[in-house]
């Protein structure tokens, strides 16, 4: 049967001429939707599946099949997303840390109303003294330089607070952008789940999952681990906030210290574990860094002022009366820097003389020694400033360079997460080409069949005379 | 292997880091400081905690070296005023103890001695900027006064002690004696002794007067010996001043190799951060317009 043969051949090429249009509608399609999302974040490129359709046997021959289109499948490196969700977390950990603790270390600058400068004007304010100890002018000096250092004790503690204050507020506003990220996620979890079950590729819904994914690592430590139902995304502790089509919310509420604690779905109290991203930033902020700043300074504060006031009991006020407290500091030494001040009311009552009479300067260097000598922390107040400012410079360049680096790595990674999944658009242009050419050649063979067609009718028709 | 298409994170990670280059020596340039933060360099700025408090202190010992030295200065042109006091005392009291000067005469000498004592009184009570020098530490008011109850007609109100400047971490030195030792002192005597001298010279008894006034040249001694206080006290705070000077150079020195920066170093690394900040953004507007598509003929 000759004839069947012929028509089979051309009804063959005719379909296989329509599959490769087909075929060049879903590449041109794919091609058209990288372009288009070129610039989305978190956009995943897509690549069309084509493969050969299945060879035709008729009558022994074997002939070609042609062409399917599978579908378009998104080029993602689960890995790579992982590596940098965790370096996302690191770098805003560090940021957060660094960013708070920039304002913090302005109350530890030299600015003229910091600490050191308070202290340099008050202890030459007692070497003034000691050459003219019945001078009233240099009395007056000396008590109001006193207020100053007193102040700028006050400022800078004051400064530590609001900072901390600051960042407690943070840990509310966090825990709740976490908790609307992890509903949003799980919802898109639970799609992604339904596409994948039936044989699909996640595709888009796969890219804004991730993406908020992403946006996630930056609050919060997370760690992601794939399951039947899913992705399942926990804390760095292990604290679920994602399980399948499920999220698990935090809450927060007011400890017993004043600050706000984190607890998760259970109620359980876990911000001492919480690690990296904005929350782990704030929470370390919050509870380590400034509260050692603060200890420091009440230390300082309480210890300086007892040695002052030891010094100024030893001598005797212009008015010949033993000499009282010079500096008031709050019993709790907690309160120590925010709550010191200068307790005498007027000049004349500076422990000046050693003897009782007016004009004697035997006590200003018990005074000025209290700004030289030992304290019980077993260092002078000005050793144990400057161990002071070193931390906060230290540690605030510490965690900028940090945020730095892990910038770097995570430019390195996402330039290799790029190179997977990013949209060329050179690429794109020469595949639009490439899906044009194959496009016209397709609609040639299918106009080129079809006038076949017509000439094999004709044929037929003309036998038929 | 596939090259990653998006170049613009790697630009403008590039373009931030140039700019913050730039941003760093505007500042240092600007300000004059390298440190302008702790963070900018944490062992500096602590150790600019000590030296801001030392410079102060350092100026303050200055001016308190300077001060002191005008009082002392003070007090020792006293001294020397008393000493040529005592010495013309002591000729006086010889010339009425040689025995031919007849009893009108003693009287008139016994007249200018006691002028003597009054002007030694007014030297005791000396005050420098309204504080008296001799007093001990009670310096507001005049350490000798007339008495009648006393023997030699001045009573002493001051007290015995002394005050000290501080002139350096741990060096106070000492700047007054009391008049009780210098003048008043209870084994040499020396306003007692011109008083006796007096009263020598007014009884015309030559052997009292030659007593009397041998007790002098022994309190004129003894002056001369006190006086060698304030001589040594003036040259330790010229020392001291000195060392001072040489403090101020060295902590200025210290505090420019900590923050200032180098004027000539940070113009240079202004201008090359600058360009390669151009660098940086002529690179930028050059790679990230081109396509493929700047290449393909439109289709007609």
């Amino acid at each position: 049967m000759p004839d069947l043969i012929a028509m089979g051949g051309l009804n063959t090429s005719l379909s296989i001429g329509m599959q490769a249009l087909e075929v060049s509608e879903g590449a041109l399609n794919a091609t058209s939707n990288n372009i288009a999302n070129s610039n989305t974040p978190g956009y995943t490129r897509e690549i069309p599946e084509i493969s050969e359709y299945p060879e035709n046997v008729i009558s022994g021959a074997v002939t070609g099949g042609g062409v399917t289109l599978n579908g378009l499948r998104s080029v993602r490196d689960e890995l790579l997303n992982l590596q940098i969700q965790q370096q996302t977390s690191a770098q805003s950990s560090a940021d957060t840390e660094s960013s708070a603790l920039q304002q913090v270390q302005t109350y530890f600058s030299s600015t003229g109303n910091d600490i050191a400068s308070a202290f340099s004007t008050f202890s030459s304010s007692l070497a003034q003294l000691s050459a003219s100890p019945s001078s009233g002018a240099a009395q007056a000096g000396v008590m109001s330089n006193g207020k100053n250092l007193a102040q700028a004790f006050n400022a800078a503690a004051n400064g530590l607070t609001t900072e901390q204050s600051a960042m407690n507020t943070q840990v509310a506003d966090t825990v709740g952008q976490i908790n609307s990220l992890t509903e949003q996620i799980a919802q898109l979890n639970g799609q992604v789940h339904q596409l994948t079950a039936a044989g699909q590729d996640g595709g888009t819904v796969e890219d804004q999952r991730d993406e908020l994914v992403q946006q996630l690592s930056q609050l919060t430590g997370i760690s992601v681990t794939q399951s039947n139902d899913g992705e399942v995304i926990t804390t760095g502790n292990g604290t679920p906030l994602v399980m399948g089509d499920q999220s698990y919310s935090l809450q927060t509420t007011t400890g017993s210290d004043g600050m706000q604690h984190v607890l998760d779905s259970n109620g359980t109290d876990i911000t001492s574990t919480i690690q990296g991203g904005t929350l782990g930033g704030s929470i370390q902020t919050r509870d380590q860094v400034i509260p050692s700043y603060l200890k420091q300074l009440n230390t300082l504060a309480s210890q300086f002022a007892s040695a002052f006031n030891a010094a100024q009991a030893k001598g005797f006020d212009s008015n010949g009366n033993a000499g009282q407290n010079f500096f008031s500091v709050p019993a709790n030494p907690a309160g120590a820097a925010a709550g010191i001040s200068v307790s005498i009311t007027d000049p004349s009552q500076l422990a000046i003389s050693s003897d009782g009479s007016a004009g004697s300067d035997g006590n200003v260097a018990n005074l000025s020694a209290a700004l030289t000598n030992t304290l019980p922390s077993g260092q002078t107040p000005s050793q144990a400033y400057a161990n002071l400012v070193f931390q906060v410079g230290n540690d605030v360049s510490n965690s900028s360079s940090q945020s730095t680096a892990i910038g770097q790595n995570i430019l390195q990674l996402t330039n290799q997460q790029n190179s997977v999944s990013g949209v060329s658009i050179d690429e794109e242009t020469t595949n639009l080409i490439r899906y044009q050419t194959a496009y016209e050649a397709a609609a040639r063979i299918v106009s080129t069949i079809q006038q076949l067609g017509t000439v094999t009718l004709d044929m037929g028709s003309a036998q038929s005379y | 292997m596939r090259v990653n298409p998006n170049m613009v994170p790697d630009i403008l990670a590039d373009l931030q880091q140039s700019q913050t280059a730039v941003n760093t020596a505007l500042q240092e340039v600007a300000t004059g400081k390298s440190v302008n933060v702790p963070s900018d360099n944490p062992a500096a700025a602590a150790a600019m905690v000590q030296n801001t408090i030392e410079t102060a202190n350092v100026d303050q010992y200055t001016q308190n070296v300077n001060s002191t030295l005008s009082m002392l200065q003070t007090a020792d042109s006293s001294m020397g005023s008393v000493v040529n006091s005592l010495t013309q005392a002591i000729s006086l009291g010889t010339e009425g103890a040689n025995g031919t000067t007849n009893a009108t005469d003693l009287q008139a000498i016994a007249t200018q001695v006691q002028g003597i004592l009054e002007s030694v009184v007014a030297q005791a009570n000396t005050s420098y900027q309204g504080a008296y020098l001799f007093g001990g530490t009670k310096t507001s008011s005049a350490p000798y006064t007339a008495s009648s109850s006393s023997s030699s007609g001045y009573a002493y109100n001051g007290n015995n002690d002394v005050n000290s400047v501080a002139v350096g971490d741990d060096m106070n030195v000492q700047v007054n004696l009391p008049g009780s030792q210098v003048f008043s002192n209870s084994n040499t005597d020396v306003l007692g002794s011109l008083s006796t001298l007096v009263s020598a010279l007014q009884s015309g008894n030559p052997t009292q007067i030659k007593s009397a006034t041998s007790a002098i040249t022994t309190a004129l001694n003894y002056v001369t010996e006190q006086r060698v206080f304030y001589g040594n006290a003036e040259s330790q705070l010229n020392l001291q001043e000195t060392s001072l000077q040489q403090e101020t150079v060295n902590l200025t020195s210290q505090q420019s190799s900590l923050v200032d920066v180098d004027e000539a170093q940070a113009a240079t690394d202004l201008s090359q951060a600058e360009t390669a900040d151009n660098a940086a953004e002529a690179a930028a507007a050059k790679v990230l317009p081109n396509t493929l598509l700047n290449y393909l003929v439109p289709p007609q």
